[in-house]
Parts: C-alpha cells; sequence; structure tokens
C-alpha cells in the first residue's frame, strides 16, 4: 500500500498540465515588431551538420530541422525580426518570443505560452522585471542571466521558471546569429 | 464471500462511495480538458497526437531558407494543441501508473459486487484494457497512421463507460438494494 501511495504522490508531482497562452501571438508581434506593416516569414531548413552544431552550442534542436524567423518591415524600412522558441522542461513547455532589433540586439521578450502549473512562476517572474533584463543582448555576446537577476525579488519556482526563459532566449540570439542573416534565400 | 459491498460495514461502503464520487469528479474535469486541448472527433485526436511529424522530412545537404510573406491574421490561426514525442513520452510516464491504480481501485470496488464471477471478469479487463487503448491509439497515431486516432476515442469512452457501470452498481448494491446489509 505505501508503494501505491509513493507512486500515486510521484504520479501526481509530476504530471503535465496543459499548455495555456499567456500572450496572444498577434500581440507578442506587435510588442516586439511596433510599427510594421508588413511581415515576412523566413523559413532556415538546417543541414544537419548546422542542425548538430546549433544542438552542440545550445542543446536545442528545432521542430523538423527548421528555424522560423518573422521579419517586419515599416515601409521600406526593417523594423527588425522575432523567432518563438520553445522549451521543454519537466513541467511541460514554455514558449518565449524574443525579438530583435535591426541591428540585431534583443528589443524585448514576451513568454507566450506556459503549462496551467507554470503559469503563475512565469507570471511571478515577469513581474519581478525578468524580460527587462534581455534588453540589448547580442548573439555572441554575454549569455542571458535575467534569472540570476530575479532571485532576491521572485521565489524559488519564478527563478526556476526564469532559467528556462533564460535558455530559451539563449536559443533565440544563437539561432538568430548564426543563421538569420547568413544563409541565402 | 466475504467481501461483499452489500453487507459491508457502512464505513466501508462511505470509503468506496467517496472514492467513486472523487473519481467520478476527476473524470468530468478529464472530460472537460479533453474537449479543450483534443477534442472528441477522431479528427481533432489525430491532429493532436499525429502532428507534423508524420511528414519524417530529410534535412537538406546545405542550410536554405525560404521566404514567405505572411499578414498579422496568420499569427491570430488558432493553434492546434499537439503532443509531440517528447511530450507523449512523458504523459505516458506519468499518466500510466496512475491510470493503472485507478483501474486497481475500481477493480477492488468490482470484487466487492456481487455479480456473476464472467461479469466481474470482464468489468475488470475493461477496466485495464482502456487506459491500454488510450495510450496505444495515441502511440499508433503518432508512429503508424492518423487513423488510429479513432483507437485512443475508444479507450477514452471505455475508461468512462467502464466507471458508469462500477459506480451505479455499487451505489445501487451498497446503499439502495434490498439485500443490503
Amino acid at each position: 500500500m505505501n508503494l501505491l501511495m509513493r507512486a500515486a504522490v510521484i504520479a501526481a508531482l509530476f504530471h503535465i498540465t496543459p499548455v495555456v497562452v499567456l500572450v496572444k501571438r498577434p500581440d507578442a508581434v506587435q510588442t516586439l515588431l511596433p510599427g510594421a506593416d508588413a511581415y515576412v516569414a523566413r523559413e532556415v531548413h538546417l543541414s544537419a551538420k548546422d542542425a548538430h552544431r546549433l544542438h552542440e552550442a545550445v542543446d536545442w534542436s528545432p521542430e523538423d530541422g527548421v528555424l522560423v524567423f518573422y521579419g517586419g518591415t515599416a515601409g521600406a524600412t526593417s523594423v527588425g525580426a522575432l523567432e518563438f522558441v520553445r522549451v521543454d522542461t519537466p513541467h511541460g513547455p514554455i514558449e518565449v518570443a524574443v525579438g530583435f532589433t535591426p541591428q540585431g540586439a534583443v528589443r524585448g521578450v514576451v513568454v507566450t505560452k506556459a503549462t496551467v502549473e507554470m503559469k503563475p512562476w512565469v507570471l511571478e517572474a515577469v513581474a519581478a522585471g525578468l524580460t527587462d533584463h534581455y534588453r540589448g543582448l547580442r548573439s555572441g555576446g554575454e549569455a542571458p542571466a535575467a534569472a540570476a537577476a530575479i532571485t532576491s525579488r521572485a521565489g524559488n519556482l519564478a527563478a526556476y521558471v526564469a532559467r528556462e526563459v533564460d535558455k530559451g532566449v539563449a536559443r533565440a540570439l544563437a539561432a538568430y546569429g548564426a543563421f538569420y542573416n547568413h544563409v541565402r534565400t | 464471500m466475504l467481501y461483499d459491498l452489500r453487507r459491508a460495514d457502512v464505513r466501508i461502503k462511505w470509503l468506496v462511495t467517496g472514492l467513486l464520487a472523487t473519481l467520478g469528479l476527476s473524470y468530468v474535469f478529464g472530460a472537460v480538458m479533453v474537449a479543450l486541448y483534443a477534442g472528441f472527433t477522431p479528427r481533432s485526436v489525430a491532429a493532436t497526437y499525429a502532428g507534423p511529424e508524420m511528414s519524417m522530412p530529410m534535412p537538406p545537404e546545405t542550410t536554405v531558407a525560404v521566404q514567405r510573406p505572411v499578414a498579422m491574421a496568420d499569427f491570430a490561426q488558432p493553434e492546434v494543441h499537439t503532443v509531440d514525442t517528447k511530450l507523449l513520452i512523458q504523459d505516458t510516464h506519468v499518466h500510466v501508473p496512475m491510470y493503472g491504480l485507478i483501474a486497481a481501485a475500481l477493480g477492488v470496488v468490482v470484487a466487492g459486487l456481487s455479480l456473476p464471477r464472467r461479469w466481474a471478469l470482464g468489468l475488470i479487463v475493461l477496466l485495464f484494457a482502456a487506459p491500454w487503448l488510450d495510450f496505444a491509439g495515441m502511440w499508433l497515431t503518432k508512429l503508424a497512421s492518423p487513423r488510429f486516432a479513432i483507437v485512443t476515442l475508444a479507450g477514452g469512452w471505455a475508461m468512462g463507460l467502464a466507471y458508469v457501470i462500477v459506480a451505479a452498481l455499487a451505489v445501487h448494491q451498497m446503499w439502495l438494494s434490498r439485500e443490503r446489509g
């Protein structure tokens, strides 16, 4: 009976709850590509070698080996680009939208999806200023470390989810730096 | 038989009633969750579990980019909730033990019912077969063909049906039957 109870507790603890939308994608696009009136989707199909390189760098392989960047323009002027990155955690997936300026610096980060379980942790982390710490980061530069910056203002679970968001931003930076402007269409 | 819910101590009857009520509540919310995230049609279940992985694209020789215009409306399109292989492994790992425990608990209730042996055995088989069908359908939908979504639906309905039969018989025999002790 003891074993059964333990199994039930373990199963309950590790139960994956469904994913909920925290910020709708159109709202994230408007936030991260402000003023854009036209958009393009740039799908980068990675070769096995490049996919391996990306995996080695940030421990991540995009779904089906395809990176999707969305570029925005206002008239003839580029507003920047953004990428939606998924991070799988033991508590289920989260999705992070990372926006870049035309110069390649991070303009902003929005957590767009999380599981029902992680939602309050994400909201707490964001309220503690998590996403403010990513602005200005560049590919090849300083690694995202916003989680460490909010630990004094957030609980353990918020800090935990912040580390997962750090991973998402690191993946977006690596993908953007290596493949956004360096692959011919 | 020593264990007969009709003549069981009132404490046992309340324990079984509480268990059935609690499981019933979780089943109702389970059904609502399925409606929200996977749906009750073979097509929607197939869309959830089969996903784009069915195509298994080969990586190109060299990295290539394809560009196409998108409208804001494309970002707003409702997204289908999908469960990829990693998530299905996780789901199987955490759900199957719990389903086993639920089937075992309901099986213990069945053992206390006054039923012909064959009916009792059939119910116990149904209790355990339903979750097997449920997850077999998910994996077959992902790995073999979206047509197997119907197996997942059959498993889900079988789970609900088995619960309703056990709960109805147990409540009737414990609290309503003339032969109750």
